[in-house]
Formats: structure tokens, C-alpha cells, sequence
């Protein structure tokens, strides 16, 4: 009775592990050969345990012989199945030779009475059938050669296979399949007279359990582990339903006299209990066991979640990422690990760090913002594995997944794990295979995904940080310039006085010394004379050029209230090249003007802006000449553009680009500064020029300016003016708020 | 002989400005602040005035406007740093001959300063 309800309630989970792959993709040949193998099982225990349930000897051996279909086509239906699975025509071919002897078996088992099934041997646990021992143990040959035939097929390809290596990973799983299911002949047994319960029925849940196991899940776990798991619980559940079976066999005799006809209520009572605790002794055993299994793996487990935690101290983003990719390639013991970052201006991901364990292998720089990958990534928010996906898109054919392959294995990913911050993939950490060759276990998913949060938070906090200093630095630049601009002020009223006085000194003594030329002198006294003219003609001279300088920086260093109106930007260019006339030979360069037509007036104040555009042509002539003579190129034609057109509404946007020699990367960032000059002091550079443009451009214009240059090509100049057409939209928008 | 008023808080300026014009037979006073220049200027009646704008006790603008206020008609050149436009636009509405910025070439100050004793003279 209570077998046959185990033999019943089997069936029926072997055939729904068919019946789920079958609906699961029912066009794939492999699924429909695993659904018949698991219906062949269901026949044999489905008829088993109509058979333990039903009256009559004839009966019972009539479904013994209905099930022993089932028990005939299935070691041949396994052969089909791992043919099929790991294409070996051979296998595949065996098949057909193969084919007659099931059919054989089976039809002469019902056709020829006693041709296997002899009669019923009676045991505690019910009726079992008798064989006929020629026939039998053929078949039983029959039997075994296949499945060893089958095992040693796939033990081949679980180690030498060059497939791919979920394949290889699913053949281990499938032999191991393989090996529980063969113990499923203990059933075999009995059928020879012997009293040993029946209990191949749990193999064979574990057989196809194992093997529905791989084709469903991608994420397989480690093959070691399901074994280990398998033979626990097979373990602990033959023991569960053994004890009591072995007691009341044992016991019967002495039940029976103490207990009367209600003996075998003593065994029940033992076998509940031991259903009962069944659950726990295996849960117990099960982790002891694992904590054995898995010892490597907890240990870097621990050493990532202790990395974790630490991660948020590290403020250099450089150092962070180092740290990150070498704790996990060392720890988790992997072939390389990368980390991209995502960029702010440009969308992609940049290579921020990366570690190899062996050689370095090519990586590419960036992951493009529409590739597979990021999409994948953003969708499913989880780590994605090779493997996994590899299957998959073999499976399902399906095109997205194969394009997610390719981009996965050009970018040499075993495992690709997300960094998320709120919606925002900040980070993609990519790792290679494990050095064991193992596949990464859930498990360590789900250590990845808590280093991969850790992980992001202190990338934003490095981010943070770097932002803070440049904001910091850029403050500070800003306060250096207000500083220099108030000190400028009151310093240079100082210094200007002091200049003054000095002047005044020289050039009262030189004034004595010329009033007094004719008085008799020795030669010496007069030669001396002359010397001293010359020390104060000097003296007055610098007193000039520092002058200059002061008044250079004190005009723009103080808010201009001058007038602003219309300017027309060709009178300006005009006016500002005849200005720098005085200083520089025009005719040894080309101005080109290029406008668009109908281009606004500016709205400003034209001394500033001449001013300006003085300062900028004066430095692309002294760029150009310096190039001329540096680089001494034939045919070298020093040549300003200026080109000019509307930006947006209101403003406009003018480019002077110069072919002189640039600026030197190691001074792009200085030339702003207030007396930084990279001219020769022979070409007397107040270092003021560039500090006041901007000035006069972005405080007092509200305007920008900005700039590229390369060393030896040319500085390029932007800027942008508001135009008088703004100060409409100024005047039209200030009404309608009035209004 | 032609007077001279120079009205400047810098003491080396008084020494040398007084030294130059002297030499070119420059009747030459000269006042460190605005109020002792206002007692020079009643006392003797100066041709001209070099005034300087930025001073301690009371700036040049102050003094040009309590002369001015008082109804003294005397010319006056101002000597002034960079100065806002606004300050020079105010002296000017006072009444200068005008002004010449700091640091000054000595030679052009005294072409100034010989014309303007010569028309007064």
C-alpha cells in the first residue's frame, strides 16, 4: 500500500519534469526525447504501483508486464537522448541497430507466457515478479551495456569536450545523472528472489531530476554540490523509509506477540517520526557537508564582504578601482577583471582599471551606450554570466542574445555585474573565468551584487570628492582673482606713487646735471656725468614701464560703469587693427573677416571691446611671428580668421583663429592667470592681456571666452557678446512681467 | 616772479618738484595737505596750482571745491594716479586746466607748467 503510493506519486513527478520541458520549447528534438524517456519511467512506475494496489496474481503480473515496456525502452530512449545531446552520430546511429531488442523483449514478454515474468515473489512490502532467469539476464546484459555505453560517452565529453562550456557543464550534470540512475537496478533485485526493498524509484527522481536541473536553469549550480546533495538526501531517505521497513521485518514475530493483529501499528509510528525529522537530518547534513564542499569559496566570499566594507574609505578614484579589480581577481582567483566607468559627457563607459592574473590580453577602451551589453544590463539589473548566455542563445536562437555573446566574449566577460545607483548605471565590473575553471555559483552572485553596491557608493563618493577639489580649486582660483583685484586696486595707487616720486627724483637730478653741462669739469668728472645721465635716463624709462604695467592691470581691475550701446563688430575689428598698427606690421599678415550676413550689432562698450580685440590680435601676431621663426617653414603665410555668427537668441559668437605656434599644453590652464606671460620679457608681456579679455568679456560684457590650442598648429579664440537684439528680449520679457 | 603751488603729501615730491622749478626761476611753495595749501593760497596768491588727487587729510577734489567755493579763480592742473573717470569728470566741472597721470615724464610737466606761467605772466 505504502509503496505503492510512493511508486504513484513518483510517476507522477518524472512526468511532469517531461511535461515541463516538453511545453517549456517543444520545437527543440532533445526535449521531446527527454519527455518520452520520462514517460517511459512514468510506465514503469505508474504500472508498478497500479500493480501493488490491484487483486489477483494474474492481474498483478499483467501490470508488471505493462510496466516492463516502460523498463525496456528506457535505457535505449537515454542512449537517443545523449546522442542527440552531445551529437555523436555514433550514438545517434546505435539507436536503430539497437532498436530490436527492446521490441523484441517487450512483445515476447506478453506474446510468450513466462518468457520473463515467471510468477510473484511474496514479501513484506508486497508482490514482486519472478523472472525466468535465461531470458532475464540477457535482458538485464542488454540493460547494462547500454548504460555503460552511455557513461563513458559522456564522462568523454564532461572532460575532453571543445564545446562550450555550459555544455561541458550540462554533460557533467547529465553523467552524474547518469551514474545516480543506474543504481535505480537495485530494483532488479527482488525480481531474483532476494529481500531488498525496492527503492529505485528515488534514483530515478534524482536521474531526471538532475538532468531537468540542467536544462532549465543556466545557472547551474556546482556539479559537486548537487551530487553531494543528491546522496544526502538519497542517503537520508532510504534510511527513513529502510528503519522502519527493516523493523517490521525484523520484528514481525515478536510484534505479532505482543501487539496482536494491530503489530505493524508500532512500525507506522516509527516511520512518521522519522518523516518528521527526515527534513532536518538532511538540512543538518547538508550544510556540514557544504561547509566542507565550499571552504575556498566562503573564504573569499568573507575576504569580498570585508573588501565591501572598506571600499567607502578610499576617496581616490584611481586607487578605488585598483584596489576593487585586484581584490577580486586575487580573492575570487580569476583569470582578469575590469571595471568601466561611465562617462558623463560622452555616455559610453570608459576602461578605468584592470588586473590580469597571467598575460594581458587586448580589452577594449570603451562599451558604446547602445551596445547589448548596457542594455541587458539596465533591463535585468543582475549580473550577467557567459555561459548562461551562450545557452541561451543557442536555445532560443535568438539574435539579441547572440549579439550580447559576441559583445560578452570581445570583452573577454565570464561574468558581467552592474554597479547601480538609484536608476543610473554608474559602473560595469567585468571578470574573467575562475582560474578552477568552476562556474560562478549563485553564491557568488550575490556576493558580486553586495561588492557591486558597495562598490558604487564609493565610486560616487570618490566622484564626489574629485568633483569637490575641482569646484574647491576653481573657487579658490576665483578668490585669487578677487583677491588681486582689490589688492590691485589699493597696491597699485601704491606702487604708482612710489614710481611717481621716483621719477620725479630721477628727473630732477637729471634736469640739475643738463642745466649744469657747461661748467668747467676734469674729463673724469664729465665722463662720470655721463654715466649718471644714463643711470637716470634709465631710471625714468622704467619708471615709464612699470607705469604701464600698473595702469594696465588697474583699468580693468575695478568695475567699469562706461557706456554701453550699439556696436557694429567690422568698425570694431577695424578700429582695433588700426590700434595694434602702432605696435605691429600688419602687412606681414592677413586678416580675414568671415560674417554672416545680416549679423546683429553687439551690445557693448566699445573702448572695452577694442580694447579686446586689440589684446587678441596682438597676441596671434606675436604667436605667429614666434612661429615664423621658431619653425622656420617655407611658405609659412601668418593668417588671422575672424569668423562671426549668430549663437542663440540675444547672442553672438565669434571665433579668431590664428596659425601661430599655440600654447603649450603645461600652459593652457595658466594663461587666464593675471601676470602669467609666455612671451619673451624682451617683447615686454605685462602677463595682463588674457586676464583683462576675460575680464572685460565675462564680468563687464556678461559674455564668454574660451579657447583651444595646439602647440605648433594654432590657437583658436571663442567668444560669445550679447547682441542688441537680447536686449530686446531683456526689454520685451521685463515688460510682460510688469504687465 | 611767477608762483608756483604745490599741494602733495608726499614729502620727496614737495623736495624735488620745489628743487626743479626753482632752477627755472619759480617763485615755488609747496603745501603737504589741503588746509595748509588753503592758508598758501591766500597768503600769496599763487599763478598755478599742482594739485595732487589722492591726499590724506582731504582729497584733491575737496580742496578744488572749498577754492572754488570760496571764489578763487586760481588755475589748477591736477596730478592724479588712474582715477575713476567720475573723479576726473568732477574736477573738470570745478574748472582745470587739466590733468596728468602719475608716473610723469618730468620734461612734459614742465612744458605744461612753463606755458601756463607765461600766459598768466
Amino acid at each position: 500500500m505504502m509503496h505503492a503510493f510512493s511508486l504513484f506519486f513518483s510517476s507522477l513527478v518524472v512526468f511532469v519534469f517531461g511535461l515541463t520541458i516538453f511545453i517549456r520549447n517543444r520545437r527543440v528534438s532533445l526535449n521531446r526525447i527527454f519527455f518520452l524517456f520520462c514517460f517511459c519511467i512514468f510506465v514503469w512506475l505508474f504500472s508498478y504501483s497500479v500493480a501493488f494496489l490491484v487483486e489477483g496474481e494474474i492481474f498483478k503480473i499483467f501490470m508488471f508486464k505493462v510496466g516492463y515496456i516502460g523498463i525496456a525502452f528506457i535505457p535505449i530512449i537515454w542512449l537517443l537522448y545523449t546522442g542527440e545531446f552531445l551529437e555523436d552520430k555514433f550514438l545517434s546511429r546505435l539507436f536503430y541497430w539497437v532498436l530490436p531488442f527492446p521490441c523484441f523483449f517487450v512483445f515476447f514478454n506478453f506474446y510468450k507466457q513466462d518468457f520473463l515474468i515467471k510468477g510473484l515473489n511474496s514479501f513484506v512490502w508486497g508482490d514482486y515478479p519472478r523472472v525466468n532467469l535465461i531470458p532475464h539476464i540477457s535482458f538485464l546484459s542488454y540493460f547494462s551495456l547500454l548504460f555503460t555505453l552511455i557513461s563513458v560517452a559522456l564522462l568523454r565529453a564532461s572532460f575532453f569536450s571543445t564545446k562550450h562550456y555550459m555544455h561541458i557543464i550540462r554533460s557533467r550534470y547529465i553523467f552524474w545523472g547518469t551514474i545516480v540512475g543506474s543504481f535505480a537496478a537495485v530494483d532488479f533485485v527482488p525480481n531474483y528472489g532476494f529481500d531488498l526493498y525496492p527503492m529505485g524509484f528515488l534514483f530515478m527522481i534524482a536521474f531526471t531530476g538532475m538532468t531537468f536541473y540542467s536544462v532549465i536553469k543556466y545557472r547551474l549550480m556546482n556539479v559537486s554540490l548537487v551530487i553531494t546533495r543528491t546522496s544526502i538526501f538519497v542517503a537520508v531517505y532510504s534510511l527513513i523509509l529502510g528503519i522502519p521497513y527493516a523493523f517490521a521485518i525484523g520484528c514481525q514475530e515478536w510484534l505479532r506477540m505482543h501487539f496482536g493483529e494491530l503489530w505493524w501499528l508500532s512500525p507506522m509510528v516509527l516511520l512518521t517520526v522519522m518523516a518528521t525529522a527526515g527534513p532536518f537530518i538532511y538540512l543538518a547534513i547538508q550544510r556540514r557537508a557544504e561547509e566542507k564542499l565550499f571552504q575556498d569559496q566562503r573564504r573569499y566570499q568573507s575576504t569580498l564582504r570585508q573588501a565591501s566594507t572598506g571600499m567607502g574609505r578610499i576617496k581616490d578614484m584611481d586607487k578605488l578601482l585598483d584596489m576593487i579589480v585586484r581584490v577580486v581577481t586575487r580573492s575570487v582567483r580569476i583569470e582578469h577583471s575590469f571595471i568601466y566607468l561611465s562617462d558623463r559627457k560622452s555616455k559610453e563607459y570608459k576602461l578605468e582599471a584592470s588586473r590580469f592574473r597571467n598575460e594581458r590580453t587586448d580589452v577594449p577602451q570603451t562599451i558604446a551606450s547602445d551596445s547589448r551589453v548596457l542594455k541587458a544590463l539596465k533591463k535585468i539589473r543582475a549580473p550577467i554570466v557567459f555561459s548562461e548566455v551562450q545557452q541561451r542563445a543557442q536555445d532560443f536562437k535568438d539574435l539579441k542574445l547572440q549579439e550580447l555573446e559576441e559583445q560578452m566574449s570581445a570583452l573577454h566577460a565570464e561574468l558581467i555585474v552592474p554597479c547601480f545607483i538609484d536608476e543610473k548605471l554608474i559602473a560595469v565590473m567585468v571578470m574573467g573565468k575562475k582560474v578552477s575553471g568552476e562556474l560562478y555559483s549563485q553564491d557568488d552572485l550575490a556576493v558580486f551584487m553586495i561588492l557591486s553596491n558597495q562598490a558604487g557608493l564609493a565610486i560616487e563618493n570618490a566622484q564626489f570628492y574629485k568633483d569637490m577639489r575641482a569646484t574647491h580649486e576653481q573657487l579658490f582660483r576665483a578668490e585669487k582673482m578677487a583677491t588681486i583685484g582689490i589688492m590691485a586696486d589699493g597696491l597699485s595707487h601704491q606702487i604708482n606713487n612710489r614710481l611717481h616720486a621716483l621719477g620725479f627724483i630721477a628727473g630732477d637730478a637729471l634736469d640739475t646735471i643738463q642745466l649744469n653741462k657747461k661748467l668747467k669739469m676734469t674729463d673724469e668728472v664729465k665722463e662720470m656725468m655721463v654715466d649718471i645721465e644714463h643711470a637716470l635716463t634709465r631710471i625714468q624709462e622704467n619708471v615709464s614701464q612699470g607705469g604701464e604695467v600698473v595702469r594696465g592691470l588697474l583699468k580693468y581691475s575695478r568695475k567699469s560703469d562706461e557706456q554701453f550701446g550699439e556696436v557694429e563688430l567690422d568698425e570694431l575689428i577695424d578700429e582695433a587693427v588700426t590700434m595694434a598698427q602702432f605696435k605691429i606690421k600688419t602687412g606681414e599678415m592677413s586678416i580675414v573677416r568671415d560674417f554672416e550676413p545680416g549679423l546683429p550689432k553687439i551690445h557693448g562698450n566699445f573702448t572695452q571691446l577694442q580694447e579686446v580685440f586689440f589684446n587678441m590680435i596682438d597676441n596671434a601676431y606675436d604667436a605667429m611671428m614666434q612661429r615664423k621663426s621658431d619653425l622656420k617653414e617655407e611658405g609659412y603665410e601668418p593668417r588671422i580668421t575672424i569668423k562671426a555668427e549668430r549663437s542663440r537668441m540675444g547672442s553672438m559668437r565669434i571665433v579668431l583663429e590664428d596659425n601661430g605656434i599655440g600654447i603649450r599644453a603645461e600652459d593652457q590652464e595658466k594663461i587666464f592667470t593675471p601676470f602669467f606671460t609666455t612671451k619673451l620679457s624682451s617683447k615686454k608681456g605685462t602677463g595682463l592681456g588674457l586676464y583683462v579679455i576675460q575680464k572685460l568679456i565675462e564680468e563687464n560684457h556678461k559674455g564668454k571666452v574660451f579657447y583651444k590650442s595646439e602647440y605648433g598648429k594654432g590657437t583658436r579664440v571663442y567668444i560669445t557678446l550679447p547682441t542688441v537684439e537680447g536686449l530686446d528680449q531683456d526689454m520685451i520679457q521685463s515688460v510682460e512681467r510688469q504687465a | 616772479m611767477s608762483k608756483l603751488l604745490i599741494v602733495d603729501d608726499e614729502i620727496d615730491i614737495r623736495e624735488f618738484a620745489r628743487n626743479y622749478f626753482k632752477k627755472r626761476g619759480i617763485q615755488v611753495f609747496t603745501a603737504s595737505g589741503g588746509s595748509e595749501a588753503l592758508d598758501i593760497l591766500k597768503e600769496e596768491r599763487p599763478d598755478l596750482i599742482l594739485l595732487d588727487v589722492r591726499m590724506e587729510e582731504m582729497t584733491g577734489v575737496e580742496f578744488l571745491q572749498k577754492m572754488r567755493g570760496e571764489g578763487d579763480p586760481t588755475k589748477v592742473i591736477m596730478v592724479s594716479g588712474i582715477e575713476d573717470e567720475e573723479t576726473i569728470n568732477q574736477a573738470r566741472s570745478l574748472g582745470i586746466i587739466g590733468f596728468i597721470h602719475k608716473p610723469l615724464v618730468l620734461e612734459e610737466l614742465q612744458k605744461i607748467v612753463m606755458k601756463e606761467l607765461k600766459q598768466g605772466a
